[in-house]
Formats: structure tokens, C-alpha cells, sequence
């Protein structure tokens, strides 16, 4: 016996003496400690059952989703524009790469090897990433990477924890630079697209349509997202297929354009700029627009210069070209030229001279003696001279002006002479309100519906635009008030009117075919993966109220033009063509005067068929754009004419 | 006075015949303990089908092992139940010893794992001496209240009765095992209270130990415990940290709803996401793969077998007897109530097995061992000695 024993030992200790504890609060206790237990265990598994179970689901089914193979974009005839590639990237996923800095180290070193990364680079957006709490995002350390590196990656990648390639859905455009204002480009999703494109079911991942057809059919070439389920276990390992669902790949957007013909007219643009004798300098934009006179089926439409829209997949290595292009103040080759408005100069005459006619300041068969000017006699007897753009001395019909482009017959056409020849309306403000009506009737002022992103509205000056818009700083009081001179200058599509190659194309295609105002569609007919045609983009139209009769007579207007005018270049040895010549003067961001060099005429003449307008920033309409539009509708006539 | 009481049971036990007193033998709590080892042994089976796909007959099967353990346990506790448990009692401050000695060994060369040191290696087994300290305390206890007039009245063998314990629980809290020590304290309080303690000393006691614990949970309470005691209450606060466990468990338990999945079709249990499904956690893997009703069973089962030893402590001869049936009693009923509170997110995550169910060869036989001791105290009840 312990010491401690002995020590506490009480006299009364009998060892054996006889139990008299009472079990019973034993027993309660027992159940009361099971009863707490089954309590809460009711509470999680018949309450809270279902959210459990529904945990537990979402804990072991991964879903991985397939993209679907994008849609192809081909041209009228069915030549792909674009090619579906893979494009490879190198990734590091943080939390998988080893422990010690050492061995990261000489992974990175590999990596250098094997794909060109800089190892410091590598290590630094690394650390980042582990510091940021981010380590089990994967980081893209290259992309677009050729596929022999892509190849000797994937097999050194066993020996490299962390490290993957990715192989994401890409685009090749292959059709050149002649197409890249058309097709757009895709890339990956910005933060503001994500959250927009989430509620539709996108993947983070996918990538989408940014401009032009990729973006405006997005949902065309997209497709079915599919995926598969999978039992996964906690170490992250896939353990049995539960189910699959096969992506639905994207329709193909067969386009109205001829890939040929817009080949071809961007070469042709290209190769005339140079500065033909006028005088002026080269030319350093572009544009011109090729379209079904009756349907507005864009056959063509380019803008120069072009560029390459692959640089946007590979946007690492050809940074600098990206910069280059983006930051483009000179020439703005990103923007389409022919949705971009310009001073339509001459071309606006046929405007002009469709309000003339139907609002009855002249007749057909109304005729001015046409000089050098008009000479208008303003208050106090002050003379104002109007020059023309030359000495016409001739007696001219409304034919005959378009054809020679006469200035001074659309001045006293449109705001006539304040004495014996009455213009549009019956004051000077009204007939600026009633030509800029005629002139939005024929589609200037508002966006033409054609299917493409970026298009301008152009500007239709009226009385009460001036007014609203020509006060404040730098414009003297009265300033805002409509003049003659005002009316003048709309009328010969100068001073404030703006429009875009082409609005003009349309205007031209509603002349040509009598009076219905096309809307311009560059896409034809989506088709699905079977061949079959899903919809097609059908023809729209409004009709302008207009008499044919007035039409007609423009349209011999024009025709005069090309066979004795001032379009005289623009003739076809293949068919009749007809078309107004335009010269826009303006000035250019110094301040010296330039102007722009418009055509845009349609054939044939007695049933037409093809508008084309073409637009020069330098240069004179009958000397550099004419002959090009003859060169187009040649090629057309021969190449693309069904 | 105790050399005596040895001899004369010493002589009685000679002229017994070996079949004496097994018609006194508790079968009904035999046979709820075999269930209990059953139910052990399907659920281990199902839920080492992941790291385990051996032959079940191979010694390497962890189904092989524990029914090894359980049959060496039941040997051990009929083994024990031949044997006057006196004779424990009379060796009773001696285990004490044994266990102090032994707990404080473990400082120096037990193993660790969790950052916790619980047991010894010996190469294919491990002994883990919480074990074997927790029925010396309870032998302990019950002698010095049998040796001071069976009763926990006053205050001076309330304080000793808990001096007793306070050094074990001590140590092993420690190691550290919060669940073990609490174990320890239930023991005591189990034990003390059927001795008779006087309610209002307990309620001082109880006041005290209030008072206390923010000390103790500033002071003695590693950052570990204390972190898991916040997982508790948000286990999605950190979920793959020290929330995984106890968010796993739920899940796979909350998930068996009223049926369960089925037998090895949980899928918590199946796919890895539940930890050591085969211990700590294997009453998770019952409520997911039977459920609500699964775990009813259970929870009938081990009420049988406590108020088995309920009536041990009933039938009991003498205090000694009655106060080491209500010590095993306690011992098991707080380890089932810890592991099933660890379980059901009650309580925070301690490494207590689930008595006869979680897979692990030391706590089997010890516990088959506390059986034989309330075996022993069944068979020489009143009755039988009056015969």
C-alpha cells in the first residue's frame, strides 16, 4: 500500500460495504445525451437532407464543357474566308509547381528552352500570383505558339509539375487583308462582355465575335456549347463518365460578297492612289462599295488601307503592329472607310435634282444659260458671286448639268435666284428644309441598316440644325441663321452635308432601280452544318414617294455623264454604264484646302444591275474616281454577273 | 484488512468450479457489443474500399485485422470476467502508476500524428496508454470511495476523488487530446455523483470550472483546438483547411438522408471527399450510407449495451463494484457521445473512435477488457454471494 493509501485511510472504511448510489440518474443521462444527439441528427439529415444531398453532388460531378467548333464565313460562292485552328498556349498552374524556389527555377529554364519565355518574367508573374492568392488559377505564360514548340511542350510537360499546354479554339483568316474590315476578328471575352454574355450561357473560355460578321453573327457561328459529366473523387481524379452532351457546331455565314471582286477592287484601290496628275498629292484613304442595285446584296466593300486581322490572335508577338494600327491617326486603318462619312460633293446633285424636278423648281425641260457664276444681288445691292467649278457658257438642261456637273444650275435649282426663278420652297429657309428632306428621304442622315458594327449616320444640314448647332463660343451672333449660300452649298454637297460611301452606293441604287431605298446586307444566308440553309437575310426596302418620271430623268443625267460628261472615264467596253462624278473640296487637319474624289454610277444602264461608288480622302471624282469605277463594273460584268 | 480480503477470494476461487457463474454471465451485453463490433466491421469494409482492394481474408485487410483485434478481445474479456475484480482493486493505485509513468514516457518516445502524441509504436502495434489510464482511474476511484465510507458526501473526498483524476487528465490533455481528458472528467463526475456528492458542491465545482475556462482557453488551449472550435461554427469559413474535415462529414452524413445511399454507395465515403471514413469518421459513413434509420439502429444498440452496464452497477456487490461498473459506463457512453458530437459538428474535431466501431486494434481490446471487468461484477453480484 502506498503511503498516500495509508494516509487517508478513514476508521469507519469497511471495504465491501454495500452499494447504495442510485443507478437511475445513470439512465437518464444516457438517454438524454443520445436524445441530444438524435435531435441533431434529425435536424441535418431529414431537414437540411436535400441540401445535403444536393452538396454532395455538386462535390463529386465536374462538368467539363466542349466548346463547339465555330461557323465558317464564306464568300457568295461558298470559298471559306476562315479556317478553325487550334492555337496553343503555355500554362502554369502556381499551386502544382514544386516547393523549392530551386526547382522552379530550372522549370523555367526549360521553358525557356522549349518556347522562348524569359525565366525572370515567368518567376515574376508567378510570385505575383501566389502573393495575389491566386495560385490555383492557370497563367498563360505564351500563346499562339508554333505547333512544333506546341508539340516538344506537351511532351516535356510530363517532367514539369505546373506546367500544360492549352490548346483553345482560334481563328485563321485567309482570305487577306482585303477582307478584314468585313470578317472582324474573335478574341476572349472582356469583363464587360463576360457579365453580358454569362446570363447566355458562355464559358469564360469561349471566345467571341469582336467586329464585323464574327460579331454581328455571333450567335450564328457560336454553336451549342456541349459537355461531360464526370465523377470525380476528392484528389481531384475523374473516376467514371456520367454523361455527355455533343457540342452543336455553329452555322456558316455565307456572305453576298464575291471574294474575286473584293480581291480585286482592293488592289485596284490600292494601285490608284498615287497621285494621277491633278495635282493634289496621293491619295491616303479609300473606299468603295459594290452592291445589287435592286436587292442592296454588298458584292464588295472595301476600305483602304487594310491590314491583317490575324495580328489580333498572335496580338503578343505582333504587338507592335497591333500598336501600330490601333493609334493610327493618319489614315485610321481600323475604321471602315465606307461607313465613314466625307463631304459627298457633285454626287449630291442627284439629289438635288430629284427635289427639283418633284418639287417643281424645274422642269425636264427647264434650261439655264450656264457661265463661269451666278451673280446674286443681296441686300443693300451687294453682289454675291457663286463661281461654278468652270465656264460651261452653254444652255443647259437638268440632263446636261448633271452630266457636266454644273454648280450654278443646282444653285438656282435648289434656292433659285431670289428674282425670276423660285427655288425649293417659298423662302430661302424652306428650301434648305425641303431639299434636306429630300435628301434624308433618300437615306442620308441616319445609319443604312447594313450589317456590319461601326457605320456612321453622315449629316443633313437644315435651318434648324444650323440654329441648334452654330451658336456659342466662335460663332457670331446670327451666324446660326440659314442663308442662300447655305442652301447653295447643300445643293452641290458641300459646307455642312456628310455621308458615307455607302449612303451614296444606296441613293444610287434607288435612282437606278425607281425608287426603292435598299437596305445594304454583306451576309446572304446562314447554313447550317448539314448544308442546309437555316434562314436567309432577305432583301429590304422602303420605297421613296417619287415620281419614276424624275428618275428617269436623272438617270439620263447620268448616263450623259459617262458618254460625252465629266464621267466620261468610267465607261465600260462591256456594258452601259451611268454615274455622277463628285469632287469634295475640304480642308484637311492643317488647313490647307484638298478635296475628295468621288464616283458612283450603276449599269447597265437599261436594266441595272450593280451600283458601284467609289471614294478617294485626295484627288479629283472624273479623273481618279471614275476611271476605277469603270474598272470594277468591267470585272464585274465579267467575273461576277450571275 | 486487504491482504485478507485477497486471501479469502483467493481460496474461494480454487474450490470454484470454471463453469460456476456463467449462468450470471451478461449474454445480452455480449451480444450488443458483437453487433456493435458487426456493424464495425461492414462499415470498415466499405469504407476502405477505396485505399483497400485485397482479399478480405488476408491478414493486410483492415476487416481481417479488426476482427483479430475483436477476437483477442473477446478472449481477453472472458479472460477477465474468471477474475474477482477485486483483485484489480487491489492492484488498483499500482495501474496507476503504471499509467503516469507511462503518459509521461510518451513525451519522450511516442509517436505523433495531427500534431498530437497519443500512442506507443511497437512495430505492428500501437498502445496507446490513455487507454489503459483511463480504467486505472476508474479502479482508483472506485477503491478510495470504497475505502471512505463508499460515499463522495464531503467535500474533502470530493477534492481527493478529483486529485485522483486531475494528474491523468492532465497529462493527457497535454498530449494533447482535449476529448480524452473530457472523458476523464466524465468519468469522474459519472462516479462521484452515484457515490453520493453533494449537489450543491458540484454546482460550486461546476461554477468554478466556468469561471476558469476563458483562462484555460487562453492559456491552455493550443491554436489548433481553438481553430477547430471556430471551424464548428462555420465550417465553409475555410473549407479546405481545417473546415474540410468537419464540412465533409456533414455533408456526408446530411446527404445519407432518412434511408442512406445504400451499402458502398455513398459517394462522400467512396470518392475520398470524407477523411479517415474508417475512424474518427466512421459514423459519418454509416449516416450516409443508411441513413437516418442506419444510424437509429446504432444509436439502439448502444443504448442496450449502456444500460446493460446500468444494471451491472445495480446488481453490483459492493460499492467498489457498483462504482466501477458506473465508471465503465461513463467511459463508454462519453467516448460514443464525443465521437457522434465530433460527428454531427457538435463538437469540435478530437480523435476519439467510435467505441466497438471504429477500426483500431487498442481501443477494441481495451474496451472488450472494461466489459470482462463489468462481466466480473455481474457474476459475483448479491445473489451469488449470498448463495
Amino acid at each position: 500500500m502506498s503511503l498516500l493509501d495509508e494516509g487517508l485511510r478513514t476508521p469507519a472504511g469497511p471495504s465491501r460495504n454495500r452499494p447504495h448510489g442510485n443507478v437511475a440518474v445513470l439512465r437518464a443521462f444516457i438517454l438524454l445525451l443520445f436524445g441530444v444527439l438524435t435531435v441533431r441528427l434529425a435536424d441535418m439529415q431529414i431537414l437540411r437532407g436535400e441540401e445535403f444531398a444536393q452538396r454532395s453532388r455538386e462535390n463529386h460531378i465536374v462538368r467539363t464543357n466542349i466548346l463547339p467548333t465555330r461557323g465558317l464565313i464564306t464568300d457568295r460562292n461558298g470559298e471559306p474566308l476562315v479556317k478553325n485552328v487550334g492555337v496553343y498556349s503555355a500554362t502554369i498552374l502556381p499551386e502544382l509547381l514544386p516547393d523549392s524556389q530551386e526547382a522552379r527555377y530550372r522549370i523555367y529554364l526549360r521553358l525557356q528552352e522549349l518556347i522562348g519565355v524569359s525565366p525572370l518574367e515567368v518567376q515574376t508573374r508567378v510570385d505575383e500570383a501566389i502573393a495575389a492568392g491566386r495560385d490555383y488559377i492557370a497563367i498563360r505564360i505564351a500563346t499562339n505558339l508554333p505547333r512544333e514548340a506546341a508539340l516538344a511542350l506537351e511532351e516535356a510537360a510530363v517532367d514539369l509539375p505546373g506546367v500544360s499546354l492549352e490548346v483553345t479554339p482560334g481563328r485563321q483568316y485567309i482570305a487577306g487583308p482585303a477582307f478584314s474590315h468585313i470578317l472582324g476578328y474573335i478574341g476572349p471575352q472582356t469583363a464587360e462582355e463576360a457579365k453580358v454574355l454569362r446570363p447566355q450561357g458562355y464559358q469564360l473560355n469561349e471566345p467571341v465575335g469582336k467586329d464585323g460578321i464574327e460579331a454581328w453573327y455571333e450567335s450564328d457561328l457560336r454553336g451549342q456549347i456541349g459537355y461531360t459529366a464526370a465523377e470525380q473523387n476528392a484528389q481531384g481524379k475523374l473516376i467514371t463518365l456520367l454523361g455527355r452532351q455533343d457540342p452543336v457546331p455553329g452555322n456558316t455565314v455565307r456572305l453576298n460578297i464575291d471574294a474575286g471582286l473584293q480581291q480585286y477592287v482592293a488592289e485596284l484601290l490600292q494601285a490608284s492612289m498615287a497621285d494621277n496628275g491633278s495635282g493634289w498629292g496621293d491619295a491616303k484613304q479609300a473606299a468603295a462599295v459594290v452592291m445589287n442595285a435592286k436587292t442592296g446584296q454588298v458584292y464588295a466593300i472595301v476600305s483602304i488601307p487594310t491590314y491583317d486581322n490575324n495580328i489580333y490572335a498572335d496580338a503578343q508577338r505582333r504587338a507592335a503592329e497591333l500598336e501600330r494600327i490601333q493609334n493610327d491617326t493618319v489614315t485610321y486603318t481600323l475604321l471602315n472607310k465606307a461607313l465613314n462619312p466625307a463631304a459627298p460633293g457633285s454626287t449630291f446633285k442627284l439629289v438635288t435634282a430629284t427635289a427639283g424636278l418633284a418639287e417643281g423648281s424645274i422642269t425636264p425641260n427647264t434650261s439655264f444659260q450656264i457661265g463661269c457664276s451666278l451673280d446674286i444681288k443681296g441686300e443693300n445691292d451687294v453682289i454675291y458671286n457663286y463661281p461654278d467649278w468652270r465656264c460651261h457658257n452653254m444652255l443647259m438642261d437638268v440632263r446636261a448639268a448633271i452630266a457636266w456637273s454644273s454648280n450654278v444650275f443646282f444653285f438656282l435649282t435648289s434656292g433659285g435666284d431670289l428674282e425670276r426663278q423660285r427655288g425649293l420652297g417659298k423662302d430661302v429657309e424652306t428650301s434648305g428644309a425641303v431639299l434636306a428632306a429630300w435628301a434624308r428621304k433618300f437615306g442620308f442622315g441616319k445609319p443604312t441598316g447594313i450589317d456590319l458594327f461601326g457605320e456612321a449616320a453622315g449629316r443633313v444640314p437644315d435651318p434648324q440644325w444650323k440654329r441648334r448647332t452654330k451658336v456659342g463660343e466662335g460663332f457670331a451672333p446670327g451666324e446660326n441663321d440659314w442663308f442662300l449660300g447655305d442652301t447653295y452649298n447643300t445643293a452641290i454637297g458641300q459646307g455642312d452635308v456628310l455621308a458615307t460611301p455607302l449612303q451614296i452606293a444606296r441613293m444610287t441604287a434607288a435612282i437606278a432601280n425607281g425608287g426603292t431605298l435598299p437596305v445594304p446586307h454583306v451576309a446572304d444566308a446562314i447554313i447550317g452544318p448539314d448544308g442546309k440553309v437555316v434562314r436567309t437575310i432577305a432583301p429590304q426596302g422602303e420605297t421613296i414617294d417619287v415620281d419614276p418620271r424624275w428618275l428617269q430623268v436623272v438617270r439620263e443625267g447620268m448616263l450623259g455623264s459617262v458618254q460625252y460628261g465629266a464621267g466620261a472615264r468610267a465607261a465600260s467596253s462591256k456594258t452601259t454604264v451611268a454615274g455622277k462624278t463628285g469632287t469634295a473640296e475640304f480642308f484637311k487637319p492643317d488647313g490647307t484646302k484638298s478635296q475628295h474624289a468621288w464616283f458612283t454610277g450603276f449599269a447597265p444602264y437599261n436594266d441595272p444591275e450593280v451600283v458601284v461608288t467609289v471614294y478617294f480622302d485626295i484627288g479629283v471624282g472624273g479623273d481618279k474616281a471614275a476611271p476605277v469605277a469603270g474598272k470594277i463594273i468591267d470585272y464585274f460584268m465579267e467575273h461576277v454577273r450571275p | 484488512m486487504t491482504s485478507v480480503t485477497l486471501g479469502n477470494f483467493g481460496r474461494a476461487r480454487a474450490r470454484t468450479s470454471f463453469w460456476r457463474g456463467w449462468d450470471r454471465f451478461d449474454y445480452v451485453m455480449v451480444a450488443a457489443a458483437l453487433a456493435l463490433v458487426g456493424c464495425g466491421l461492414a462499415l470498415i469494409h466499405s469504407g476502405s474500399r477505396p485505399w483497400y482492394d485485397g482479399p478480405i481474408t488476408s491478414l493486410a485487410s483492415p476487416v481481417a485485422k479488426q476482427a483479430l483485434f475483436a477476437v483477442i478481445g473477446i478472449a481477453v474479456m472472458l479472460g477477465i470476467s474468471r477474475v474477482d475484480y477485486h483483485r484489480f482493486l487491489h492492484f488498483a493505485w499500482v495501474f496507476y502508476a503504471l499509467s503516469i509513468v507511462a503518459l509521461l514516457a510518451l513525451f519522450a518516445l511516442g509517436s505523433t500524428a495531427y500534431g498530437s502524441t497519443r500512442w506507443f509504436d511497437l512495430g505492428p502495434v500501437q498502445v496507446q496508454p490513455s487507454e489503459f489510464a483511463k480504467l486505472a482511474a476508474i479502479l482508483c476511484l472506485a477503491r478510495f470511495f470504497s475505502e471512505h465510507g463508499g460515499d463522495a458526501r464531503d467535500v474533502r473526498s470530493l477534492l481527493l476523488s478529483m486529485a485522483i483524476v486531475a494528474p491523468l487528465a492532465g497529462l493527457v490533455f497535454l498530449q494533447p487530446d482535449l476529448g480524452t481528458s473530457i472523458v476523464f472528467g466524465g468519468i469522474w463526475l459519472g462516479i462521484v455523483v452515484i457515490a453520493g456528492a453533494n449537489r450543491s458542491h458540484l454546482l460550486i465545482m461546476g461554477a468554478i470550472f466556468l469561471a476558469v475556462l476563458p483562462f484555460a482557453w487562453t492559456f491552455a488551449i493550443a491554436d489548433y483546438q481553438v481553430e477547430r472550435v471556430a471551424v464548428l461554427v462555420d465550417p465553409n469559413e475555410d473549407p479546405l483547411d481545417s473546415g474540410y474535415n468537419v464540412l465533409q462529414s456533414q455533408i456526408a452524413l446530411g446527404s445519407g438522408q432518412l434511408l442512406g445511399k445504400g451499402y458502398m454507395q455513398g459517394d462522400q465515403t467512396q470518392l475520398e471527399y470524407l477523411k479517415v471514413a474508417t475512424k474518427d469518421f466512421i459514423f459519418s459513413l454509416l449516416g450516409e450510407e443508411f441513413g437516418f434509420a442506419g444510424a437509429m439502429v446504432l444509436f439502439a444498440l448502444f443504448i442496450l449495451l449502456l444500460m446493460r452496464g446500468v444494471r451491472a452497477a445495480q446488481l453490483a456487490g459492493d460499492t467498489a463494484g457498483q462504482l466501477v461498473a458506473v465508471g465503465i459506463t461513463m467511459l463508454i457512453l462519453m467516448q460514443t457521445f464525443i465521437n457522434v458530437a465530433v460527428n454531427v459538428s457538435l463538437f469540435p474535431v478530437t480523435g476519439i473512435p467510435l467505441p466497438f466501431v471504429s477500426q483500431g486494434g487498442s481501443s477494441l481490446v481495451s474496451l472488450f477488457a472494461s466489459l470482462g471487468l463489468l462481466q466480473s461484477i455481474v457474476m459475483r453480484h448479491r445473489s451469488y454471494r449470498q448463495t
